[in-house]
């Protein structure tokens, strides 16, 4: 294809948000107009690109096998046992998800148009590099690069919600960086015990993660008594940092916070990508490399995603706050996620993959929404909104529309995810578990369906709240109905209108559309991500299927309902 | 036009409602008053198609022998593909391949043509009931967005389609029931329609996963993969014709329980039923065509559809004549003491719908087939009771409180004859319509409650069951599925047992359990004949207290109360005219009965090997006709000429008033079982979590208290500097990169 190699196209990707930066950097002089629009334009540029070089993979030859795309490998550090290397590249892995943080920045910066006002030039600057950090984390083929890019994102963020957050804003971004900077500390330690392990195997020093996949493949870090239990112990040290990031419950109580008071930009990357590092964490690291602890781990962490799942559609039924509600409603979703990811079934796997593009559309749409609510009405109390529907009758449309989406609806992307993570999750109850189990499983299962339908409950819920009735804000008289008296409210009272602005409708129509699209045609996003689900899951897998055909587990193993 | 074959038929029977809701949302401010136009040229235009497909299948039936299965599957595109899903470990290969595949049989074929005419004269009637509402574009694309959502529904030729559209057309039934969304009462009975859909829907998923995991498909028809070996469908021929055969035993009935739970919300069965009254908040025209005609009736097709599942656990079928005939019973009797004249044919529809479950129940092809003409009888005369009641609710001012009027026979004379009409057929009175279809479903109890009484005898099978045979030796993966899914089950496999046409024909060997005796059924019988009085009696009390008496309007009428227009009435005439010969003429022909017998699913040999000689039952029609007219005759005594506000018959019922008045307190029993314990523990649960949980993490997190200080520096002043070195460092690896590359 005309010269321009994928590689040079990749790391166009990346530089372009950064040079947007400076760019933004340079104008802010001109006043704040001017920076959001140079934003807007590296946003949109970035995601053109990125959108060119993701069919551009779909069109190559790697596509099939899944295998890397686009691969830059520079050495940097070679010497003596040192065999460091700068590598990037697109998998099917990260393919969905590097376009999804392409797109979603790009609707960060439209709801961030008015919100923004003061010191906007800084705003921006660092919404481009987190963007440029999320695009990182999903094309580093190497390890260090990874954790650079991963520890990268939190620091914009950190500073997008302090600084323009609301009232809480220091308190949530101390928490919410101190918080996942704990786990991701021991999450580096563990890789750095992978790369050591590796080392003194094949005496190379190398940070490849395709190279350290492979050599933990032929020498796998001891999994018994002997041996320290060490690949339990760098599995933990993982999770600590990855659990913290999705996040599992317990871990997730920096979320609701942080999302409250982030601004809506910052929101809606964070819900929208940066929760998705941490499955994406277990896909690239912990189920490939440390397959027998994976093994081990897999059904207390499906129990902890099905806790998950409840809990957070529980503590959601009792909000007030709508964006904290649809925060806990992220806790809830991405519950189902961790479940689809340890049933370890192809099914549940390829449906927890694709749920990762499908939260992400449908929470940043949310909250998007949710900070356009706010902008109107200087509130998010639910009791305080009602009648919105009247008032904004697009901006009802696009959140009943996301809110089906993230209840499942069929026909739209949710229910794809969810239902193929169900299926698969039932279908582990079925496939040669031991009796006591199976009945775990089952029951697990079907507690997670049941959360299907809380999930709609605390949503409807806040939606008849939110957008129906009388007009509740500004405050107005209910108007009775007359009209030829079929007893409907909606009466000829002025109504004030206050509907989408050119902006916000460009900032959720991309996500309008994704949502009707892989709700049709799911098939599309699951081809291409199947492969490489299924090369880096696999060794997992298989350890798990001899862990659970061993002898009846003991009925103190069997997973306790929380 | 070259290329209308039957195939593309079928898909244009969705397709063009589909178009037509698209157009009204993009054209809807264009043409403002005209806004109906898309939607009611495309159901029209969906409706021709729907007939003419109806009318070829019947031909082509007729023309092949009755109990042959006729099918047509037209596979349009592959949704979702997942070749190996078989986990690590399982024995058996599984395949997760989901095609958007459409069927046409003679079950889809005839609630196709139901759904898109009753659908064509519900929005032709609208244009005259809408008229002036601010709503107006919005509720004829909903309108449209429905039929196309409730066709496909029952076009779907795969289980995960179907649940797709189960949901679809519960999403447009809220939208619908919300309609007026600025009432609170309206937004309440959408949400809560909603989330008790959910309930059933939970059971329509399980089902969908286990039948998957214990069949390897969720297709109903036989398909055939790349390497040649034929994919037996859940209800194709090659399991009908009993080569690998049903599922019973615990998987089996866990199985039928759980469709049966899907069908009990969207059909509005005890326990789920309590969302149907409520959603008379939303427009009247879509109580008739959703909550009257036709969604409701979802659950009717689903069990009619999954009859051999349900035939191969007779416990299953049972239970569901017993929550049918149940659920009729008590509803009837909620609805004689209602005085909202749409919440008394919403009670009335619940009652009729149970009508249809008992008949499904029975498991024999009279019961099965004997519903669905319930279904299409009951389509028109609900349908016309509901606009009728629509017709009064628009002279009256929005006022539908029956005690409010009274004699508007002499105001408003067509609503009056033709809602007349309607009641007759729902009552039972021969020869409307509904008295044959009633007297079906009562002969198809009785043949269970008192077998041989009716001198039933079994043919041998007929020939040419499956038109597709099976070589010995070709491979059916399907059998080995089976087994794999007996050995997770953690019981011995004999807990599985393959249903052959030997074992359980119900009629003629009643299982040995005590669920399915001769008495159970005749106890159900005679459930259903006080359920067909109490029926006549609620039907005409609300004839008697609305139209007869002294003729009195309320005040919110005003000066106008008028009969409707022509665009309202014209639909009236057309459903009553339905409702009077529709009955006799299904009946005295045969020809609904003998032409779903072809449907695939009902030519399964444990389902046809039920078929009895078509007769009319005298002594059955008698009983159901005496029911009818002491009903009448008691609402006569209480209501016939007198002022609807008067004393009411209720007052003899004693303590039994308050009961039927408050609806068996159902709503009460949830309110206190469910909702308030499920919002303490989810009270209790976020006070754990901001206490507990987060308490926790706080705690820790205040022991480094220096940490946070020295963070917070960090952000005052310096951050451009922080953020500027951030960028160059990272163009700086970039840059390095790209060098290295070079």
């Amino acid at each position: 294809m005309n010269g321009f190699s994928p590689a040079s196209h990749l790391l166009l990707v990346l530089a372009a948000p950064l040079l947007g930066a400076v760019v933004a950097w340079v104008i802010g002089s001109r006043g704040a107009a001017a920076v959001r629009q140079s934003a807007a334009v590296t946003a949109g540029v970035t995601l053109g690109l990125a959108g060119w070089l993701i069919m551009r993979y779909l069109a190559s030859p790697e596509a099939a096998a899944g295998g890397p795309f686009a691969t830059i490998d520079v050495p940097w550090l070679t010497g003596g046992i040192f065999n460091v290397r700068l590598s990037l590249g697109l998998d099917g892995l990260s393919l969905w998800m590097f376009g999804l943080a392409a797109l979603l920045s790009l609707t960060a910066v439209l709801v961030s148009w008015d919100a923004i006002r003061e010191r906007a030039v800084g705003f921006y600057v660092l919404l481009l590099v987190l963007e440029a950090a999320m695009l990182g984390v999903f094309a580093a083929r190497d390890l260090i690069l990874f954790y650079v890019f991963f520890e990268f994102t939190l620091v914009p963020l950190f500073f997008l919600i302090g600084i323009w957050g609301h009232e809480e804003r220091r308190k949530a971004a101390v928490k919410f960086f101190i918080y996942t900077l704990a786990g991701s500390v021991l999450t580096f330690l563990g890789l750095l015990a992978i790369v050591l392990w590796n080392a003194s195997h094949t005496g190379q020093v190398t940070f490849d993660i395709a190279g350290l996949t492979a050599g933990l493949a032929r020498h796998p870090l001891p999994m018994d008594a002997s041996g320290g239990w060490l690949q339990m112990i760098v599995f933990l040290a993982l999770l600590a940092g990855f659990a913290v990031k999705v996040p599992i419950v317990p871990l997730h109580t920096w979320l609701p916070l942080a999302h409250v008071e982030a601004p809506t930009g910052g929101s809606v990357d964070l819900a929208g990508v940066l929760l998705k590092i941490g499955i994406y964490g277990f896909l690239r690291f912990s189920m490939p490399m440390l397959p027998d602890a994976t093994a081990v781990a897999a059904p207390w962490l499906f129990g902890l995603g099905v806790a998950g799942i409840v809990y957070g559609a529980l503590v959601a039924l009792v909000q007030t706050d709508l964006k904290r509600l649809i925060a806990y409603s992220s806790v809830s979703h991405m519950g189902y996620v961790v479940m689809g990811l340890f049933a370890l079934t192809p099914l549940a796997l390829e449906g927890a993959n694709l749920q990762l593009v499908n939260h992400g559309l449908s929470s940043a749409g949310l909250f998007a929404l949710v900070g356009m609510i706010y902008e109107r009405f200087h509130t998010r109390n639910i009791a305080s909104l009602g009648g919105i529907a009247s008032k904004a009758p697009w901006l009802t449309v696009l959140f009943m529309l996301f809110t089906f989406s993230s209840i499942g609806l069929p026909g739209l992307n949710g229910f794809v995810g969810e239902f193929m993570i169900l299926a698969g999750s039932f279908q582990r109850a079925w496939s040669g578990v031991s009796a006591a189990w199976q009945a775990a499983y089952l029951v697990m299962a079907l507690l997670a369906v049941a959360g299907v339908v809380l999930g709609a409950w605390y949503m409807l819920w806040a939606v008849e709240r939110v957008f129906f009735g009388a007009s509740r804000e500004p405050p107005r008289e209910a108007a009775p109905g007359h009209g030829h008296g079929h007893g409907h409210g909606q009466g000829h009272a002025a109504v004030e209108r206050c509907d989408l602005k050119w902006h916000e409708f460009a900032a959720l129509a991309p996500l309008a559309v994704f949502v009707l699209w892989i709700g049709l045609a799911p098939a599309t996003f699951l081809a291409p991500a199947a492969a490489a689900i299924r090369q880096s899951t696999q060794a997992s897998s298989i350890a798990f299927a001899a862990r659970m055909q061993e002898p009846p587990a003991p009925a103190h193993q069997v997973v306790r309902m929380p | 036009m070259p290329n209308l074959t039957p195939a593309t038929l079928l898909v244009l029977v969705p397709l063009l409602p589909l178009v037509g809701a698209v157009l009204t949302v993009a054209l809807g401010r264009v043409l403002g008053s005209r806004a109906h136009l898309p939607a009611v040229a495309s159901i029209a235009a969906s409706a021709a198609v729907a007939v003419s497909l109806l009318v070829g299948l019947g031909r082509e039936v007729g023309s092949g022998g009755t109990g042959r299965p006729v099918e047509m599957v037209n596979t349009l595109w592959q949704w979702a593909d997942v070749a190996d899903a078989t986990p690590a470990g399982a024995a058996v290969p599984q395949a997760f391949s989901i095609p958007i595949a459409l069927r046409l049989d003679p079950l889809t074929a005839t609630l196709l043509a139901i759904i898109t005419c009753v659908g064509l004269l519900v929005a032709i009637y609208s244009i005259g009931y809408m008229h002036d509402d601010p709503g107006y574009p919005r509720f004829f694309a909903l309108v449209a967005a429905f039929v196309f959502s409730m066709t496909m529904l029952v076009a779907a030729s795969n289980f995960l389609l179907v649940y797709v559209f189960w949901e679809a057309v519960g999403a447009c039934s809220y939208l619908l029931i919300g309609f007026w969304f600025s009432k609170p009462e309206a937004a309440r009975a959408a949400k809560k329609a909603f989330l008790v859909n959910r309930i059933g829907d939970f059971g329509l998923a399980v089902a969908t996963f286990l039948l998957w995991i214990t069949y390897g498909t969720l297709n109903f028809h036989d398909t055939i993969t790349a390497d040649g070996t034929i994919v037996p469908g859940i209800l194709g021929q090659v399991r009908l014709a009993d080569a690998v055969g049903y599922v019973g035993g615990a998987v089996g009935t866990a199985i039928c329980l759980l469709l049966l739970l899907a069908a009990c919300g969207k059909s509005a069965q005890l326990p789920l039923h309590v969302w149907l009254p409520d959603a008379m908040e939303g427009p009247t025209p879509a109580s008739a065509l959703i909550h009257a005609a036709t969604m409701v009736t979802a659950g009717i097709y689903l069990v009619a559809r999954c009859a051999p599942l349900f035939v191969a656990c007779p416990e299953a079928l049972t239970v569901v004549s017993i929550v049918g005939a149940t659920t009729a019973l008590v509803a009837a009797l909620i609805g004689t003491v209602q005085n909202d004249l749409k919440r008394v044919l919403a009670y009335s529809t619940i009652s009729q719908l149970g009508y249809m479950f008992a008949s499904l129940g029975t498991g024999t092809l009279l019961g099965f087939t004997a519903a669905i003409f319930h279904l299409v009888t009951h389509a028109f005369f609900k349908a016309l009771l509901f606009l009728g009641a629509g017709s009064v609710m628009h002279s009256m001012g929005g006022v539908i409180d029956m005690r409010r009027f009274g004699g508007l026979r002499r105001i408003m004379p067509i609503t009056a004859a033709t809602f007349l009409i309607g009641s007759l057929a729902l009552a039972g009175v021969a020869p409307f319509a509904g008295f044959f279809s009633k007297d079906e479903i009562l002969a198809a109890l009785h043949g269970r409650g008192w077998p041989g009484a009716h001198g039933e005898h079994h043919e041998a099978p007929a020939s040419g069951h499956a038109s597709l045979t099976v070589a010995p030796g070709t491979h059916l993966p399907a059998a080995s599925l089976l087994l794999g899914a007996s050995r997770g089950e953690g019981a011995p496999a004999s807990a599985i047992r393959f249903v052959s046409r030997a074992t359980a024909s119900p009629a003629t060997a009643p299982a040995a359990g005590g669920l399915d005796s001769p008495r159970t059924w005749q106890l159900l019988f005679w459930m259903s004949l006080v359920t067909a009085g109490l029926t006549a009696f609620y039907t005409f009390r609300a004839v008697f207290m609305t139209f007869t008496g002294p003729t009195r309007v309320p005040e919110e009428a005003g000066h106008h109360a008028h009969e409707s227009p022509p665009v309202m009435t014209l639909p009236l005439v057309i459903l009553a005219a339905a409702s009077a010969v529709s009955g006799w003429w299904l009946f005295r022909t045969q020809a609904l009965a003998s032409f779903l017998a072809s449907t695939p699913s009902l030519t399964c040999p444990t389902v046809a090997d039920t078929a009895v000689p078509h007769a009319f039952h005298l002594d059955v029609a008698l009983q159901g006709t005496l029911a009818a007219a002491i009903g009448i005759a008691l609402a006569a005594l209480g209501h016939l000429g007198r002022r609807s506000d008067g004393p009411q018959m209720e007052r003899y019922l004693g303590p039994l008033e308050p009961l039927f008045a408050n609806r068996f307190y159902i709503d009460q029993l949830y309110a206190a079982l469910v909702v308030k314990p499920l919002e303490v523990v989810a009270l209790i649960a976020a006070a754990f979590d901001r206490h507990v949980v987060d308490g926790l993490v706080d705690g820790i997190g205040r022991l480094p208290g220096v940490v946070g200080t020295v963070v917070r520096r960090l952000q005052s002043g310096l951050l451009q500097r922080y953020a500027l070195a951030g960028v160059m460092g990272t163009l700086l690896i970039v840059l390095a990169l790209a060098w290295g590359l070079r």
